[in-house]
């Protein structure tokens, strides 16, 4: 597969692997936070069931981050490659398009655990507040933005330029998602029924915090891992 | 030797999109491809919403928590509102707006891309124009439409309008939102060449916050006690909204028209 | 606003048939790839006014590949095909202007009839097509009296002749000829020969590529570039 500049993936020096270290690193503080998540934190009040539900939030908070910082980073290499001659090659666009599939994958991620939560919480599984309106469209978006990439799969350059014109015109409801959804749907449930993390104990802090750390990680990693991937299978086709 | 009068100067943008448009008013008024097609699908969703609604629209609720604690039949009767309120019925009316326009906006890039026309355009006139040109036309189609549905809906359903000069900036700011999003929808799926079912994918995600907005609008066009500057905000971020997606759009699509 | 400023200061004037134009052509070490496929590497011509170029070589060999990246539709994997007029690099925009192309794949309208296809271009390119120019672009070309037929109801032949008439509609320098003479007929190809023939003695300069392998139309020039292996 070449680049549209005349480099080329596969002839680039092959990935270097980094350091292990930080993944060991990040088996730890993982495992540190599923134990945490149990043992450390207490079960909060004001939750029902003794407010043991509300250990969900130690893995569904970190993957609703995460979806939309994966989002912004996917837009970031989309216009770097529209943008940047210097990295107007495909190694950008499998940069924007793996960030934008992990967010499809984190988003997925928080919308199950966020479902499970409610519906543990509240007795439905879904009532339409403005964060679950909000990861579902956005999870729309991620979904569409897949399959246009799946529509163009065999044309890798148009695929590259069009996808990153999608994520550019996504990022408007995006937008719009972050800053007026919330308002608007306020107004529709008066009952706000999200807590505020001020109320927060020192005990949650101790494990949420090292949570976002720990999903992080993982997110760089699988980044690193889908890299290497989409690589390997460039300088296949470009053997055969 | 031919020579048509050269002028000094190329033609400018704002008059290569306007022939653009023109020529595609001319070819539409000719085949009515698009007309015909979002006609048929407007007027066969309308009758399916007349049959669908018949019964919710005669429907009556009462809000339990307004009534007073020994209830005679007598003060129900006087709580008695209509189950489907007008913010309700303009919901569905967008939803009918934007799956009209949906069948029909395609047509305006699909038809270039299918026919092979790209390469006449692509050697005569700039990207930008194209997108104005098209952005123009199918903002012209979404408005005939919407022109004609509305009130044909408002017979079947009985919406009322509220405030009218409200109501047509409320509907107007929706139909530059539709028309936006459909015509860089349109560039990206005709290139795509995977039309109907892409077209939709790509452009319904893009809408679904706009319709949130237009929703929040309408409950502030029919909430009765509303301050001009709720208006101001409700219509400013709609139009916001269409202004950012056509600015971005407007950067952006020569990398989608270009080879 | 600054781009049509300099189209205007590289436009002749009307009365000048100085050759002020100063065309020219250059291929520099042009390589092309479609995914894994090299259509052609490392292509290098030049052409300049008054010259005709030919480009040959078998199907699929990249004769249109090469007409495209020069009229600016396409880019290059690698090098550049560098267009200019009076010692300036076209740009985007003065290609367009500049530039007169016909090809298999170009496709008018078949909805509108031939004069409102002519007339929807001449209206882009910013020229003026009245009644009388359309006239004589249409018998130019063998078309007279059809310009109000729709471009639907056309023969492959005379829609060939169309795209002559679209080419020609800004009188543009410099003319690309993708298989000039496909679907033609006796009368047809002597018309595209006259065409070539004016093209050459232009006032204020003219410059052709053609893309064929008609044996005779290769005759047409020496200045030749054979594409595909052996090249």
């Amino acid at each position: 597969m070449d680049l549209t500049n005349g480099r080329n993936i596969a002839s680039s020096a092959p990935a270097r692997v980094p350091g292990a270290w930080w993944k060991y690193a990040c088996g730890a503080l993982m495992c540190y936070v599923i134990y945490g998540a149990f043992f450390i934190a207490d079960g909060a009040a004001g939750f029902g069931k003794g407010g043991d539900n509300a250990r969900a939030v130690f893995f569904h908070v970190p993957s609703a981050v995460l979806s939309s910082l994966c989002y912004f980073i996917g837009v970031v290499y989309a216009g770097m490659y529209l943008f940047s001659s210097r990295y107007n090659n495909l190694e950008t666009d499998a940069k924007s398009s793996i960030a934008m599939e992990l967010g499809l994958l984190f988003c997925t991620l928080a919308t199950i655990t966020g479902s499970i939560f409610a519906g543990i919480q509240w007795g439905v599984f879904w009532n339409w507040d403005p964060r679950e309106t909000s990861i579902v469209i956005m999870l729309l978006l991620y979904a569409s933005y897949v399959v246009l990439r799946l529509a163009l799969a065999g044309r890798p350059e148009v695929r590259a330029r069009l996808s990153a014109v999608y994520a550019l015109v996504a990022v408007v409801p995006a937008q719009f998602l972050i800053w007026a959804v919330p308002r608007l749907l306020a107004g529709m449930h008066p009952t706000d029924t999200l807590q505020t993390s001020s109320g927060l104990s020192l005990h949650y802090k101790l494990v949420l915090y090292p949570a976002f750390l720990a999903f992080l990680l993982v997110f760089v990693w699988l980044f690193q891992l889908r890299l290497r991937a989409i690589k390997l299978v460039s300088r296949r086709e470009a053997v055969s | 030797m031919i020579r048509g009068a050269v002028q000094p100067d190329a033609a400018g943008w704002a008059s290569q999109a306007r022939a653009l448009f023109l020529k595609d008013v001319r070819a539409e008024l000719r085949t009515r491809v698009a007309l015909s097609s979002v006609g048929l699908f407007t007027f066969a969703a309308l009758l399916l919403i007349a049959l669908a609604t018949r019964v919710l629209k005669e429907t009556l609720t009462v809000d339990l928590a307004r009534l007073p604690e020994a209830v005679t039949s007598e003060q129900i009767r006087a709580h008695m509102l209509p189950a489907w309120d007008d913010p309700g019925k303009m919901g569905l009316l967008w939803v009918l707006l934007i799956f009209s326009a949906f069948a029909g906006l395609a047509h305006s890039f699909v038809h270039e891309e299918e026919a092979g026309t790209t390469l006449a355009l692509r050697l005569s006139m700039a990207p930008g124009a194209v997108y104005a040109g098209k952005l123009c036309f199918n903002l012209a189609v979404v408005l005939c439409v919407a022109a004609i549905a509305t009130p044909a809906y408002v017979l079947i359903t009985g919406l009322h309008t509220g405030p009218i000069a409200e109501f047509l900036v409320l509907m107007i700011a929706g139909c530059l939102g539709l028309g936006a999003v459909a015509t860089i929808v349109a560039a990206l799926a005709a290139k795509a060449r995977g039309t109907g079912g892409l077209f939709g994918a790509l452009g319904l995600p893009l809408l679904i916050v706009f319709e949130l907005m237009l929703l929040n609008a309408a409950n502030t066009l029919y909430g009765g006690d509303v301050t001009p500057l709720q208006s101001i905000k409700d219509f400013g971020g709609l139009i916001s909204y269409s202004v950012l997606l056509i600015a971005v759009s407007a950067v952006t699509f020569h990398f989608v028209w270009e080879e | 606003m600054s781009k049509q400023v300099e189209i205007a200061s590289i436009l002749p004037r009307e009365s000048a048939a100085v050759s002020a134009w100063d065309l020219f052509v250059q291929l520099d070490r042009i390589t092309h790839r479609f995914g894994s496929r090299t259509v052609f590497e490392g292509v290098t011509e030049a052409a300049q006014e008054g010259e005709i170029l030919v480009v040959s070589g078998a199907n699929g060999s990249g004769k249109s590949t090469l007409l495209r990246i020069i009229a600016g539709l396409l880019t290059p994997t690698s090098g550049r095909a560098i267009v200019s007029a009076a010692g300036t690099e076209l740009n985007g925009a003065q290609r367009r202007r500049l530039i007169g192309y016909v090809a298999p794949d170009l496709v008018l309208y078949r909805e509108l009839t031939g004069a409102e296809n002519l007339q929807f271009f001449a209206e882009l390119h910013g020229v003026r097509a009245d009644r009388a120019m359309l006239v004589d672009l249409l018998t130019r070309v063998g078309l007279r009296g059809r310009g109000r037929d729709a471009v639907g109801g056309y023969s492959s032949g005379m829609r060939q002749r169309l795209k002559y008439a679209f080419a020609l509609l800004h009188d543009p320098p410099i003319l690309l000829l993708d298989e000039p003479t496909a679907n033609l007929d006796t009368n047809g190809v002597a018309i595209v020969e006259e065409i070539v023939k004016a093209q050459q003695m232009r006032p204020g300069g003219g410059l052709t590529i053609v893309a064929t392998n008609e044996p005779r139309e290769l005759e047409w020039s020496a200045r030749r570039v054979h594409l595909g292996p052996g090249a």
